[in-house]
């Protein structure tokens, strides 16, 4: 089922959380919003659900509008981030929950929370209760729950974040392997980017209530249109270094170099980077290469101000003047101290608005 | 090293009886009164009043005759069981309705309302004494069960409202959102979800709000006359400005801890449930 998002805004008293929020979500699609805390990613998630009703606008599931609809008429699940699991009910009473409220028979309850649990691993463990398992098996529980009756739209709530690392990434990977298989509509909320770049078909990054741009994952990373959004996804972040118009519609920036380097396309590539207005001039770290002896070759010429060497790569941080950056390289000799030549991978500049 | 380890054990024994005498000691230092009430309520008159007190002696149910055939103990009884258990539940039933409000609707000015229920806990009882009973007059409930089941059922109010909002707020708003979602109404969730899980705190409460009733005395005894008498007036009877017929007295406390005694067994599972089951957190 799609699910379109128009025009909805949010308030609390006084205080506007959500500002005009508009997207289409196509069916099937994995769609991730995301953002720092407070940026009304989560108020927009349950307004989706029903838990919150909007201030103003309308929300469409599947074409028909559930603006006000109650949540249980909307034939949606949610994954909530403590779980939500009924604490008084055994695991089998969770899973069978949705169905039992729904007025399925016995039998047929029976067969559908067997084969979930089957499915999420936690068959041997139907009999307990929900105090009596770990974090990651409550997870699973509540996916099961979600998932027994076959909703049209999934709804995720940082369901990982109360995970440890290293159980986040595996159920990261099976959750998505799940719902992909299950073609079901899933919106999912986080505050971790790895999170969002690794699950979602498209993003949508969050800010102060309102949505700063939506793209898919690699496109996000590629052309970040703001300067948020260049800074908040991608680890080490972009280098951005501030860039002023000059009045031939070139660029003027304090590193001339990379004014001069950042193709023509470019200056009219970022929709929210209108001609002629402050902006930024970025470049992803991996993109800087180092040349060593040969300076020739060089963009510009730099001081290594620290080599942290991370293994499988290692970034290397730079002074040129008074502006820093970072470039992430393979192994590499260099030491702090060190004057190098840097190379810039034309292509890879971008325009970024403030 | 074998004599160190009898020593530590010797050492370990002896910790342990003492701690044993220690809670025996406590124990009936606290069980003590109540046996003697026990005791005293099977006593005659005479038995009772001899010095040095006597333990053993032939039990009699003088006491228990003479309050239900001449101090009508057996109407008092049924008054005050029919009286606290009406004012118990209407005040479970609203101030858990109440406290559900306050705790989960985002309702303007939620904590003025709150503390103005409470308020009405601040005033000292014998304050309302003069205003009730002219309304009661007006009313004619004056001397029925109605008026202490009002009265009962006010004074109630404002403890199950504060402690089982408490409650209430202790559960996590979203097991009751994941029950929404998983297809109940608002009602039905709270039914299903919130309502076994609030067991504990609903046990707890309810015990102390009907002990608090079932024990009042001030009220009961200056707004019943004769019909709606309840057990503590009953039991103050016993004193008279010459003598206190100690039996007596015995006799009728006796009769008004049984229930108290009876409701705290029922309501002990849940009470212990309360300890162990706990949200679901991390």
């Amino acid at each position: 089922m799609s699910v379109q998002i128009k025009n909805v805004e949010k308030s609390f008293g006084a205080l506007k959380v959500v500002k005009g929020v508009s997207v289409d979500i196509a069916d099937g699609e994995f769609f991730v919003m995301l953002g720092p805390s407070g940026c009304g990613k989560t108020t927009t998630l349950r307004m989706v659900a029903g838990l919150e009703l909007p201030t103003a606008g309308e929300i469409r599931i599947g074409g028909r509008d559930v603006t006000y609809e109650e949540p249980r008429h909307r034939d949606i699940a949610m994954a909530f981030q403590d779980y939500g699991l009924y604490p008084h009910l055994s695991l089998r009473g969770n899973i069978e929950f949705p169905l039992k409220v729904r007025g399925v028979p016995e039998a047929e309850r029976r067969t559908k929370v067997e084969s979930v649990a089957q499915k999420m691993g936690i068959s041997h463990l139907l009999d307990r209760k929900p105090g009596q398992i770990s974090g990651g098996q409550r997870q699973r529980v509540a996916l099961a729950r979600a998932l027994v009756r076959n909703p049209r739209v999934f709804l995720m709530d940082e369901p990982l974040s109360a995970l440890d690392a290293k159980l986040r990434a595996t159920m990261r990977t099976e959750i998505k392997k799940l719902v992909t298989e299950l073609k079901i509509t899933t919106i999912y909320v986080t505050h971790d980017q790895i999170e969002a770049m690794s699950m979602a078909d498209r993003i949508a990054v969050m800010k102060d209530g309102d949505m700063v741009q939506i793209a898919s994952p690699l496109e996000m990373y590629e052309r970040p249109q703001t300067k948020f959004v260049a800074e908040f996804i991608g680890s080490p972040a972009m280098n951005l270094l501030p860039a002023r118009a000059r009045p031939d519609g070139r660029m003027a920036c304090d590193l001339p170099v990379l004014a001069e380097l950042l193709p023509d396309a470019e200056l009219t590539a970022n929709p929210v980077a209108p001609a002629k207005m402050a902006a930024y001039i970025g470049i992803r770290p991996e993109h800087l290469s180092l040349v060593e002896g040969g300076e020739g070759q060089a963009d510009f010429e730099a001081v290594v101000d620290l080599v942290e060497p991370l293994g499988q790569t290692t970034n290397v941080y730079l002074n040129v003047g008074d502006i820093r950056m970072i470039a992430v390289v393979d192994r590499t000799r260099v030491q702090a101290g060190q004057r190098v030549g840097v190379k810039v991978r034309r292509e890879a500049l971008r325009l970024v608005a403030a | 090293m074998s004599a160190t380890l009898a020593r530590h054990k010797a050492r370990e024994r002896r910790r342990a009886v003492t701690l044993w005498l220690l809670a025996v000691s406590v124990t009936v230092f606290f069980f003590f009164p109540v046996y003697w009430m026990f005791s005293s309520a099977f006593k005659t008159d005479e038995v009772s009043s001899t010095f040095p007190p006597v333990f053993t002696f032939a039990p009699s149910m003088d006491n228990f005759v003479h309050l239900f055939l001449e101090a009508e103990a057996g109407k008092a009884l049924w008054n005050s069981f029919f009286i606290v258990t009406i004012a118990t539940l209407l005040a479970m039933i609203a101030g858990t309705m109440a406290a559900y409000a306050l705790a989960r609707f985002d309702i303007k000015g939620k904590n003025a309302m709150a503390i103005e229920i409470l308020s009405v806990r601040m005033l000292p009882p014998i304050v309302s004494v003069i205003p009730l009973f002219m309304i009661a007059r007006w009313l004619g409930i004056f001397d029925t069960p109605w008026l202490l089941i009002a009265v009962y059922t006010l004074s109630g109010l404002p403890f199950v409202v504060w402690i089982m909002r408490v409650f209430i707020q202790d559960i996590p708003q979203s097991v009751e959102e994941a029950a929404m979602i998983d297809g109940c109404g608002r009602i039905e969730a709270f039914w299903r979800v919130t309502l076994p899980l609030l067991l504990p705190g609903l046990a707890a409460t309810m015990v102390i709000v009907f002990m608090f009733a079932w024990n009042e005395f001030l009220l009961a005894s200056l707004l019943t006359s004769s019909d709606a008498k309840t057990l503590p007036v009953i039991a103050a009877n016993a004193i008279k400005p010459k003598a206190i017929a100690f039996g007596l007295a015995c006799a009728a406390g006796v009769i008004m801890s049984m229930p108290v005694i009876v409701l705290v067994l029922m309501m002990q599972k849940y009470l212990v449930q309360g300890l162990t089951l706990g949200a679901v957190k991390g």
